[in-house]
């Protein structure tokens, strides 16, 4: 059954009740007084909502779970995804809209609850991750989009008492051309949405062809609302009656909170409600948020050492990353093999021209700009309402149901707004406020909303992996390679939130060492699983951001020791790939041509280029990355990036996620680190922790080749070749081969 | 010269020598004297207001930012203390008879407070500002054994030793040190001056011990005066990386331009609008002087506003001389400035006191030495905790941020813009500090007395 | 104390320590200013006082008593801001966004002081983290935004 709600008493509700997205009061103010609104504003939790969630059906078939379109054609998609800066929104609008008929700068996009109905990806599962969220869902979100045109023609048929097949739309309306009549999505829609939905295999999609927004540069919907501060975060969120509240957590993971010195002086405090023992933290709720975080900087805790049962991963007091990547260096345990071609070990041991180094990287933050919060609320009837920036609300519905003993029909999720997450917003068991949010708000009876400080969210942050791999190469008498062998020395992300190995490898672990497409006969990739004591987490392109940089960077070292210009050594292995040689000679011609140096730039410094490749999630990228030295540090003038995802959706949005990766993988390159001394991270904000500033962002010329594979992912492919094209031009610049990250702990000459 | 010559000459030269090394070794063995030689406490017997005023006492002379480290016991030991000839550590001074002093006698501890000997007449190292408590009256000393011995737990925690090695470890040539350089008596009351001043003095130069980091040193690493009879007495001095400037009446460097009542200010809050606490003065302050009475405060304050100041050493008196740092753009370090530094210290340099401090007029950026501008730059403040609360606002780190090069200019810039004039900062000097030095930690470090 | 923000005058109890950002994000409900780091490190809480660009998460309330403040709420009532804004979303710079609001507020201080900034002063005023990486983007707008700028 329709909802029907007199807006000027929603608004006033929503003001009370619920925290508003702006965007949709805007959308109030403008609606005619006394306008019915049909299905507008569905609190999450409602009926038709829920019974649509619940439903089992065939993915992506319950059209009223996703859509509403109200009197004035605007039409409100709940997005399975969450939006968090990649454009998933504006390319499911631009998605749907396509076959529904609907402009999608009409679209009013929020992230769907969670719910079987919103699992629409091939994989079943229901994440915002592994860059997966278009291509797992195309063709799935497309039918839905023909699915609810289907139906507004059958009710435009019924209302206007003519056979569908006489009918056709046209954005936004149901036309009759026979008789020149038409009908307005927004005057169909209620009876539309009360109609079955139409067997999946019964409608037609378009013809690619005839795609009016599809694989264009359309206008992202949120541009304007994040250019005015009118997009709202969870951080951003208000509801009736709430605290605030803010933690401590103790210095190292895995310690409890031993005596409390000082509760009588905190409490007594301005402003402060209540002082509270959580697992491995203390917190502070108040009436302000300024006043909870003073407060509990001041409470004086006498940390306990974790104990043997300890539900997190302890953090010893004597850990050193430094150290740590010493020992994964000199780590000779037994190795598990993922690929082995050929006979790698004999080769290298006859080889007469052999090449063997040894990498690693360095731990990494997410570093996203929006600090961590949740907000919790129970209802009077003992329901739980939660606010929480996640990328998978089922699986974060079903731990809070894990933790709170409620069932989870009882439990309301609400996804608002990512203010960035690059992999931050997993389900991390340590490394989340909202299960600290839902206890104070039972212990204090009042919905409570936690902000983590930038501090305390840099100490709990889960980590980006370490690697240390050791490469062994053998060259054939031409020089080419005839051999390689990596075996890496680490801990995947996948195994570190199991807290074991599984009994497969762990993909994200070695991704980017594996999975590589060059030709050479004998090639050995391998992990000796190493288990740390950091907490790890997945960093935008995972497992692709440290190996790419190893493994693209070796080749380069393959190429100067067989003589090969390391552009034509890539063409040579990929003589016989059509896809990426293609790619190569695209980021080669993107570039003016393959140009090594070092060469004289016209500024007068002295310059030099590397290239590199990968393959992540899908997608085959090519960069090429010019730098120079400026007082001992590397500069990246320019990037050149071709990118083959298969096929598009936005141009716009693509480019503006290649921008967006070569930052991250130029930040991760050039000045990102966590130093953990003594069981610390050293950095607990931006001071420490540099992320790239605007000052050291290079110029990036994207060039997009479709391809007509299948699919691939935008948001992290662009990162990992950067790292190792920038390594390769600094080695041909400087002769100095990096083999670790960040160049900043280098000096260059 | 023949042998037998030689031998007989020898044999003469010998007796003064024998003496002088029998004077000698009685001198550097010998224990000094106590008034308290006869005088026997009974742990039981002391009176708990006595251990109150001890642990008073204690507050002003700052005991536990030395002998107790983050995390540990109160007092028993273990903060790290850098010298040039390796590291020695604080000793446990809990009462635990074992590996503390809780067998030392009223006398002993005297000695080892006032004196520097320690039981076993082995020389304390004058890490322990002992010629400064030297100072001490026989009343504050008794009420601090008191509180070492009621106030605080026994905790059994072995002393580290120190990494000094033979021969350099020896410690009777200390006590020849002492013997040139400390002055064993307790403060005498200048007649001439009022009640007032004489507190201050008192505090100041014993307990407060504040000439360990104010006054100059000389070769013998002795402050070159511990009252205000001389005239390097508390005049500003390097140590540890840090400038602690002159705390005489400089119109630049030094509290010419505090009134007292700021000065108290100063000292019971961390900051007032010309300055707010860093460097090491962050410890002083958070471990000791906030904790001192208003009285005592007032007095040192009037103490320290009696001390001349020296136009000749701390130069032209500076005056403020509008300018923005915006308008510089053009000048080195000005572009740093604008983008690090500006959002609290002001493109005017005038702070946001009390909270940011200005670096217009700022010590700082008026004494010749930079350390301390570099010092902070490079490692940030450490938290500023004034009356159980961590301050709202600190100082980040630049370190990872900034080369050597732009730190040196951005503050050779602001050591040179609004009629600052300090000299210029060198890259080197702030690359051979940035290797020495550690980033300050964003967690405040609370050390507890009981 | 009593505080002008975007043309309206507030009472607010607050300690005269409090940074400006949470007495505008939590005693006033103005939630487009954003907190990312409280350490004048990222600039998303950037805020105009009488014209200029401050950090609000560095600047205590008590400093600001008499002056005019302009958050980005009221961006679009400037004229300049309201050609940021809309030069911001022409050229759609925004990714997650959450910088956006401080980066707006910078560009907008820069260009009423300066119609026509230079490459450097737009170097020097546009120092504001974005860890999506929009920086190219932003460089674009301000580059458009410079260009037509009054002479």
């Amino acid at each position: 059954m329709n909802v029907r709600i007199d807006p000027s008493q929603e608004a006033s509700a929503l003001d009370l009740h619920e925290p508003v997205n702006v965007s949709r009061r805007r959308f109030l103010t403008g609606t005619a007084v006394g306008a019915l609104v049909l299905g507008f504003g569905l609190p999450l939790g409602s009926t038709r909502v829920q019974a649509a969630a619940a439903a089992t059906a065939e993915r992506g078939t319950q059209v009223p779970a996703f859509l509403e379109i109200r009197p004035d054609n605007r039409v409100r998609l709940l997005c399975p995804f969450m939006e968090g800066g990649q454009g998933t929104f504006t390319a499911m609008a631009q998605i749907v809209g396509e076959e529904l008929d609907a402009d999608p700068a009409t679209f009013l996009v929020e992230a769907a609850p969670p719910g079987e109905a919103y699992v629409v990806m091939d994989n079943g599962m229901r994440i915002t991750g592994g860059s997966m969220s278009v291509r797992m869902s195309y063709p799935v979100m497309r039918r839905l989009g023909a699915l609810a045109r289907a139906m507004l023609l059958q009710a435009g048929a019924e209302k206007l008492g003519v056979p569908v097949g006489e009918l056709t739309t046209e954005p936004g309306k149901v036309v009759h051309a026979a008789s020149g009549r038409s009908l307005a999505y927004g005057e169909l829609a209620e009876r539309a949405m009360d109609l079955p939905v139409p067997a999946p295999d019964t409608v037609q999609l378009r013809d690619p062809s005839q795609f009016r927004w599809i694989g264009k540069p359309v206008k992202r919907v949120d541009a304007y609302d994040k250019s005015t501060g009118k997009a709202l975060y969870s951080i951003d969120l208000k509801v009736e009656g709430m605290l605030h509240a803010a933690v401590q957590h103790a210095p190292r993971l895995g310690m409890t909170v031993g005596n409390v010195r000082n509760e009588d002086q905190v409490k007594a405090m301005k402003g402060v409600h209540s002082v509270h023992r959580l697992p491995g933290a203390v917190a502070v709720v108040a009436e302000r948020w300024w006043h909870a975080k003073r407060a509990v900087e001041a409470i004086q805790v006498d940390w306990q050492e974790p104990t043997v049962d300890s539900k997190v991963r302890p953090m010893p007091a004597d850990f050193s990353s430094d150290d740590w990547l010493k020992r994964l260096a000199e780590e000779k345990g037994p190795a598990r093999d993922d690929e082995n071609e050929g006979n790698v070990a004999s080769i290298l041991s006859d080889a007469k021209s052999r090449v063997d180094a040894t990498y690693h990287n360095q731990y990494l933050n997410h570093g996203q700009l929006e600090p961590p919060s949740a907000l919790a609320r129970f209802n009077p009837d003992g329901s739980l309402e939660v606010w929480l920036p996640n990328q998978a609300p089922d699986m974060f519905r079903a731990d809070i149901a894990k933790r709170t003993g409620l069932d989870p029909s009882r439990i309301t999720l609400h996804s608002p707004l990512l203010g960035g997450f690059f992999g931050r917003h997993f389900l991390y068991d340590s490394a989340s406020p909202y299960p600290q949010a839902i206890e104070l708000s039972k212990a204090v009876g009042r919905p409570v909303k936690l902000i983590w400080s930038r501090e305390e969210e840099f100490l709990r942050d889960v980590l980006r992996p370490v690697a240390a791999v050791n490469f062994r190469a053998a060259l054939d008498n031409d020089g080419w390679p005839l051999a390689i062998e990596a075996i890496s020395a680490t801990e995947g992300p996948t195994e570190a939130i199991a807290g074991k190995q599984g009994e497969k490898l762990d993909p994200t672990a070695l991704e980017g060492l594996s999975g590589k497409s060059y030709a050479i006969p004998n090639k050995r990739i391998a992990q000796i699983y190493v288990k740390g004591p950091a907490m790890l987490g997945y960093w935008r392109s995972v497992g692709n951001s440290l190996n790419d940089f190893f493994y693209e960077s070796f080749l380069d070292e393959l190429a100067d020791k067989g003589g090969k210009d390391p552009f034509e050594l890539r063409l040579h292995l990929l003589r016989d790939n059509k896809r990426l040689t293609t790619l190569l000679q695209a980021v080669g011609e993107l570039s003016g041509g393959w140009k090594r140096g070092p060469f004289t730039a016209e500024d007068g410094t002295k310059r030099a280029r590397g290239v590199a490749m990968a393959s992540p999630f899908g997608t085959q990228t090519a960069v090429i990355a010019e730098v120079s030295i400026e007082n001992g540090q590397v500069k990246v003038h320019d990037i050149w990036q071709a990118i083959d995802p298969g096929s598009i959706v936005n141009p716009a949005i693509v480019e503006a996620q290649v921008n967006g990766a070569v930052a991250l993988g130029l930040s991760q390159t050039l000045v990102e680190e966590s130093v953990w001394v003594d069981g610390k991270p050293r950095a607990r904000n931006y001071d420490l922790y540099p992320i790239l500033p605007p000052a050291r962002m290079a110029r990036v010329h994207v060039r997009v080749v479709e391809s007509g594979e299948k699919m691939g992912g935008i948001g992290e492919p662009p990162l990992p070749a950067v790292a190792p094209a920038v390594a390769n031009a600094v080695a041909t610049l400087t002769g100095q081969r990096v083999r670790s990250l960040p160049m900043s702990r280098h000096t260059f000459t | 010269m023949n042998n037998s010559r030689f031998a007989r000459t020898a044999g003469w030269l010998a007796v003064p020598c024998l003496v002088a090394a029998g004077l000698l070794a009685w001198y550097v063995t010998r224990e000094p004297a106590s008034p308290f030689e006869n005088h026997h406490i009974a742990v039981a017997d002391i009176d708990p207001a006595l251990v109150a005023r001890g642990e008073y006492v204690a507050r002003l002379s700052d005991c536990v930012a030395c002998h107790s480290v983050p995390g540990g016991a109160p007092f028993a030991g273990g903060l790290e203390m850098a010298t040039p000839l390796g590291a020695i550590h604080a000793t446990n001074i809990t009462p635990d008879t074992e590996t503390g002093i809780g067998h030392y006698s009223l006398a002993d501890f005297d000695r080892a407070v006032r004196h520097g000997v320690a039981p076993d007449s082995r020389r304390l190292y004058p890490a322990m500002p002992y010629p400064s408590y030297a100072k001490l009256s026989d009343d504050d000393v008794r009420a601090l054994y008191a509180f070492f011995m009621k106030g605080v737990a026994p905790v059994k925690q072995a002393n580290i030793q120190s990494e000094i090695p033979w021969p350099l470890n020896l410690r009777w040539p200390i006590a020849l040190w002492s013997g040139v350089f400390v002055e064993a008596e307790p403060y005498v009351a200048r007649p001439s001056q009022d009640e007032m001043w004489n507190r201050g003095a008192y505090l100041v130069q014993g307990a407060g011990h504040c000439g360990s980091c104010h006054t100059p040193r000389g070769l013998a690493f002795n402050e070159k005066a511990l009252d205000e009879s001389g005239a390097p007495f508390l005049a500003g001095a390097l140590l540890d990386g840090w400038y602690a400037p002159s705390l005489r009446d400089d119109h630049n460097t030094g509290l010419g331009r505090w009134s007292e009542t700021e000065i108290v200010q100063f000292l019971k809050t961390g900051r007032n609008r010309h300055a707010v606490v860093y460097g090491s003065m962050t410890e002083a302050f958070n471990n000791s002087t906030q904790f001192m009475t208003d009285d005592d405060l007032t007095a040192i304050a009037h103490y320290l506003k009696s001390l001349p100041g020296d136009p000749q050493r701390d130069g032209a008196s500076w005056q403020y001389q509008k300018v923005s740092a915006a308008e510089r753009l053009d000048t080195p370090g000005a572009h740093t400035y604008v983008t690090r530094c500006a959002s609290c210290h002001g493109l005017d340099g005038k702070g946001q006191p009390e909270w940011m401090p200005p670096l217009a007029g700022a010590t700082s950026a008026l004494a010749k030495e930079s350390a301390s501008a570099i010092n902070i730059t490079l490692n940030g403040s450490q938290r500023i905790v004034a009356a159980g609360v961590p301050d709202a606002y600190r100082m980040p780190a630049f370190r990872e941020q900034l080369s050597d090069q732009h730190i040196a200019e951005v503050l050779t810039f602001m050591r040179s813009a609004w009629g600052n004039q300090g000299s210029a900062v060198d890259a080197q000097a702030v690359g051979k500090l940035r290797e020495h030095t550690d980033p300050a930690s964003s967690s405040p470090t609370i050390l507890h007395m009981r | 104390m009593e505080l002008r923000i975007n043309q309206k005058t507030y009472q607010v109890d607050a300690d005269a320590d409090t940074p400006l950002l949470w007495v505008i994000r939590d005693d006033l409900g103005m939630t487009g200013t954003k907190y990312g780091c409280g350490l004048a490190q990222c600039g998303a809480c950037s805020v105009l006082v009488d014209g200029n660009v401050v950090r609000s998460c560095v600047t205590p309330v008590a400093g600001v008593v008499g002056r005019e403040v302009t958050t980005i709420e009221a961006i679009e009532a400037d004229e300049v801001g309201k050609r940021v804004v809309s030069t911001w979303v022409d050229l759609q710079v925004a990714q997650c966004g959450y910088c956006q609001s401080g980066q707006v507020m910078a560009a907008t201080a820069l260009l009423k002081q300066n119609p026509k900034p230079s490459d450097a002063q737009i170097e020097a005023a546009m120092v504001n983290l974005c860890r999506c990486g929009t920086y190219n983007a932003i460089h674009a707008a301000m580059h458009e935004l410079a260009d037509k700028g009054d002479a």
